[in-house]
């Protein structure tokens, strides 16, 4: 009988311990709009569909920066051997997630949510080189272009080529964030590399990699330095981004999701238009990522399932931020009208985006080409 | 002889009137250096759209405030957390400086040079791979995402403030009345106590200007021992301005300058120049 | 018993120091010489072969911000010693402290909007004629850095230096005037060697700050040649390389070095 009674208490707390009060700490890398999106959105439709339960966001800032923060702090948590760590989601870039799932910090928990079948892109699986499948789901793909004004540029150029003709034409027109204030400028760089570089670029991207390679690059990068003489250079994203909105440039690579949403909040003009250059500039994910000693993990999958599921990327990831989803296209386009969906398409067509969208390159080269710009280029 | 001394006043104020045109040139560009980008912060907060060709924002409104002050904007809470760590932080250095300022200023100390040029030390290193190394034993020893754990690392870089400016106000005190204090009979403590403290107190109250501001400004340590479980203001200032998000970034910015002029206007009768000009000596 | 009053008093802030920093800067300074699990110099030959400019670049700016900070502290201070118009002292002392209480990471963030091509700057001046729009440059470079730096500064040096003014034996300077010798004499002859160790003190003090500083140079400056703080920080986060980052710390050390130096010399010197 008594056994009988504590039996039926502890079956009464276990299923009563998810409707206990948790607060979900997530934890993001990126710019603020990463922030926006759970507080905004996310965290809202979250603690409807789980009452009781609150999240709260902290964001680490832009770049490759913040998604260090992250992995600095996991650092200090597995080296202090703390029992739980402070982190229940984060969200991290694509080339962190190789270092997280190599050091044993994340869960595998990609087969234990009801979206994770529903991710086919193969950068879910494979990260800059590392094997991840099962420890990540993409929150979102992002892609870099090049943003131009067609009141000062009415025939943009196609290609590097074009554009490094264009620069030197018109000096102090073409800005990028060189290499150390985020990914856009690293973007155009490693694009660059791939158009004038002797390596094949196949090679940078897919592997294996080959330290040989680097003596290949040297032409590619006294251009470079050659073109970044005429070039302005801008402090960050957001100040490629705001040089274009102060007409001070009139050409420059930017992450396509942040240029819809500045044009949709009137900070850029609505004229400025797009284009991706071939042979191609690249993109990335940004993937969710669970801790394995996170405090509450049932919850983070709950929330991670919530934000990878169709409606939640169609409403929040299309058509509130302007990314391109995480999991299967399809699935996502059939949650929305065809206006909102080709919203994303106008001035990159999905055709551009399967020819000339391209991934970074492997870790390896991705530091070896980041190290022979500051040394070539910066210095 | 009345008549006499009058027509160079005349021709003084004349003068003096002349040279208002210098002056005014001067100090009005001086005013436009310093209020200028206050004011083009201001003009942010309250922009809605703006962009080239348009020399000033094309509307103005308050919906970016509305996004600052949203319930999950944090900017609120951030605040409060910002204001407690600084004044814990300028208790803590105070309740180290004032012994440290005493002695440095009035007893016999070896190697006193070097003893000061310690308390620069934190200010000297870039601090980044330093608080690396401090989060790690922080979290061993549980610090870690705590207030006390932001203040310590707060106080640490604040304290060459605090000592150097405690030490200038402890050698300002007239050591005279000191003496006449214990050949009354009051004991050394008593002295301290009843004397030196009070006259003291002003270049104290210096000393906690700068180590308030710099709690305030503290960017680094914030984050890594802190964040996400305390979040200060630079923090947020720090994403949004990196972001590009200029209207939230002025606006958290505004907010931060309101606990650093209010402290300053409370505070600022205090910055005495006999003090000041004994700092670090 | 008073021997040791003196350092039992001192030793508590000291152990905050030592433990809250000497113990983690060891920590540092050991992984500037680890090399892939070895001790050697790979670290700061690698520092050197990429960041020498950076270096320099740093050295140079920071050092002539606190020249330029120098010499306005000495005309703010000057002025609101020996100047003649109480209403335009008044003006002054009320004016010059703003920025003192500004913290940097805001002055990262307003300078930002201010010194751009098209902010309130340029604006201003096309506005007065000064400069005509097609000529209007962004100042967002080594300018921008000395700009901020040295506008943050100026206060605190200027209170400093006003402050040892102020406190000057007034007799010599009257006697001067008397003499018929100019004000800007006075300042220079004999006001300002008066007061150096105030004002070394001060700008050793904000030399050092300046180089620990990180927002300025990643909200105004982040390309290349940028500040030693700006490079550490990439280091750590874009290849996770504490060694160079480390040792990158150990220069910008050993660049504020030359600065204690001078001020333990001063210090010395006082105390004899």
């Amino acid at each position: 009988m008594n056994k009988l009674l504590l039996n039926s208490t502890v079956a009464l707390a276990i299923l009563a311990s998810p409707a206990a009060a948790a607060e979900l700490t997530v934890i993001t890398a990126g710019d603020q709009n990463m922030v926006d999106y759970i507080n905004d959105y996310l965290a809202p439709l979250f603690e409807q569909q789980n009452p009781g339960n609150t999240v709260r966001a902290v964001g680490t800032g832009p770049g490759d920066a913040g998604s260090q923060k992250i992995l600095e702090r996991f650092d200090a948590q597995a080296k202090a051997d703390a029992a739980t760590w402070d982190t229940d989601v984060a969200i991290v870039h694509e080339k962190f997630a190789g270092p997280m799932v190599q050091a044993g910090y994340l869960e595998a928990y990609r087969d234990k949510i009801a979206t994770g079948k529903l991710v086919t892109r193969a950068n879910a699986d494979n990260a800059l080189g590392t094997d991840v499948k099962g420890y990540v789901m993409p929150m979102f793909n992002s892609q870099t272009a090049v943003a131009y004004n067609p009141a000062l540029v009415p025939n943009p150029p196609k290609s590097y080529a074009e554009i490094a003709e264009w620069a030197k034409a018109h000096p102090g027109q073409f800005g990028y964030n060189g290499i150390k204030g985020g990914a856009s400028g690293v973007s155009f760089v490693m694009g660059w590399v791939y158009a004038f570089s002797g390596s094949d670029a196949q090679k940078l991207m897919y592997g294996p990699f080959d330290k040989a390679e680097e003596a290949k690059w040297d032409d590619a990068f006294a251009g470079l330095k050659e073109f970044t003489k005429s070039a302005t250079l801008t402090p960050g994203n957001a100040g490629t981004l705001d040089l274009l909105s102060r007409g001070e440039i009139a050409l420059g690579p930017v992450w396509v999701d942040m240029f819809y949403s500045w044009q949709a909040d009137g900070r850029l003009p609505p004229e400025l238009k797009l284009v991706l250059p071939a042979p191609g500039m690249p993109g990335q994910p940004m993937h969710y990522v669970i801790p394995a000693k996170a405090p509450n993990k049932d919850l983070a999958e709950k929330f991670v399932e919530l934000a990878t599921s169709p409606k939640v990327q169609a409403e929040g990831i299309v058509k509130k931020f302007n990314w391109y989803p995480g999991i299967d296209a399809d699935e996502v386009k059939a949650e929305l009208d065809d206006a909102t969906w080709n919203k994303l398409f106008v001035d990159i067509t999905p055709a551009d985006l399967a020819e000339k969208g391209k991934p970074f390159p492997l870790a390896p080269y991705n530091t070896a080409i980041l190290e022979a710009y500051e040394a070539k280029v910066a210095n | 002889m009345s008549a006499v001394l009058a027509a160079p006043r005349d021709y003084s104020s004349l003068r003096n009137l002349l040279w208002w045109l210098p002056r005014a040139v001067i100090l009005g560009a001086l005013a436009f250096v310093i209020f200028g980008p206050l004011f083009n912060m201001l003009v942010w907060t309250v922009a809605e759209r703006w962009y080239f060709p348009h020399t000033l924002p094309i509307d103005y409104g308050f919906s970016y405030w509305g996004r600052v002050f949203a319930p999950r904007g944090n900017a609120l809470q951030s605040l409060v957390a910002s204001i407690s760590i600084a004044l814990f932080t300028v208790a803590g250095s105070l309740a180290l400086a004032i012994p440290a300022g005493y002695a440095l200023a009035r007893l016999k100390l070896p190697l006193r040079g070097l003893v000061l040029l310690a308390f620069l030390l934190p200010q000297a290193f870039p601090n980044l791979p330093v608080y690396v190394n401090i989060a790690r034993l922080f979290y061993e020893i549980g610090l870690n995402g705590t207030v006390l754990g932001v203040v310590l690392v707060h106080v640490t870089h604040g304290l060459v403030y605090a000592v150097w400016i405690a030490s200038a106000a402890f050698s300002a005190v007239d050591r005279d009345l000191e003496l006449a204090a214990r050949n009354l009979g009051a004991s050394g403590l008593k002295a301290f106590a009843d004397v030196t403290l009070p006259l003291a107190a002003p270049g104290l109250m210096a000393s906690a200007i700068f180590v308030f501001l710099e709690s305030l400004d503290e960017f680094t340590g914030s984050y890594f021992v802190g964040a996400p479980d305390v979040t200060t203001l630079p923090l947020l200032l720090y994403s949004a301005g990196a972001g590009g998000n200029y209207q939230i970034a002025s606006i958290t910015a505004l907010l931060l300058l309101v606990p650093s002029i209010a402290f300053m206007l409370v505070v600022e009768k205090f910055l005495r120049a006999d003090v000041l000009a004994k700092v670090g000596q | 018993m008073a021997r040791f009053l003196g350092p039992l008093l001192v030793s508590p802030a000291l152990i905050i120091i030592l433990l809250l920093f000497m113990l983690p800067l060891a920590a540092s300074v050991i992984g500037a010489f680890e090399v892939e699990g070895a001790y050697g110099l790979g670290n700061f030959t690698k520092a050197y072969d990429f960041y020498t400019q950076d270096i320099v670049f740093t050295a140079v700016i920071v050092g002539l911000s606190a020249l330029l900070t120098g010499l306005l502290a000495i005309a703010i201070g000057g002025y609101l010693t020996l100047g003649e118009n109480p209403t335009a002292v008044a003006i002054l002392r009320w004016l010059y402290r703003w920025p003192m209480f500004i913290p940097f990471i805001v002055v990262g963030q307003i300078l930002r909007t201010f010194l751009a091509k098209s902010g309130l700057l340029n604006s201003t001046l096309i506005a007065l004629g000064l400069i005509d729009p097609l000529s209007a440059t962004s100042y967002l470079d080594w300018r921008g850095v000395v700009i901020a730096f040295v506008w943050k500064q100026t206060p605190f040096v200027a209170l400093m230096v006003a402050g040892a003014m102020a406190s000057l034996d007034r007799g010599t300077i009257e006697a001067a005037r008397n003499l018929g010798a100019s004000r800007l004499r006075i300042l220079v002859e004999i006001i300002v060697p008066q007061v150096t160790t105030t004002l070394l003190v001060g700008l050793v003090l904000s030399f050092v700050t300046m180089m620990g500083v990180l927002s300025v140079p990643l909200m105004i400056n982040a390309q290349a040649p940028t500040m030693i703080t700006a490079d550490i920080a990439f280091r750590l986060s874009t290849y996770r390389d504490y060694g160079v980052a480390n040792a990158l710390g150990l220069i910008s050390l050993a660049i504020s070095g030359v600065a204690a130096w001078f001020y333990l010399r001063v210090n010395m010197r006082q105390s004899r």
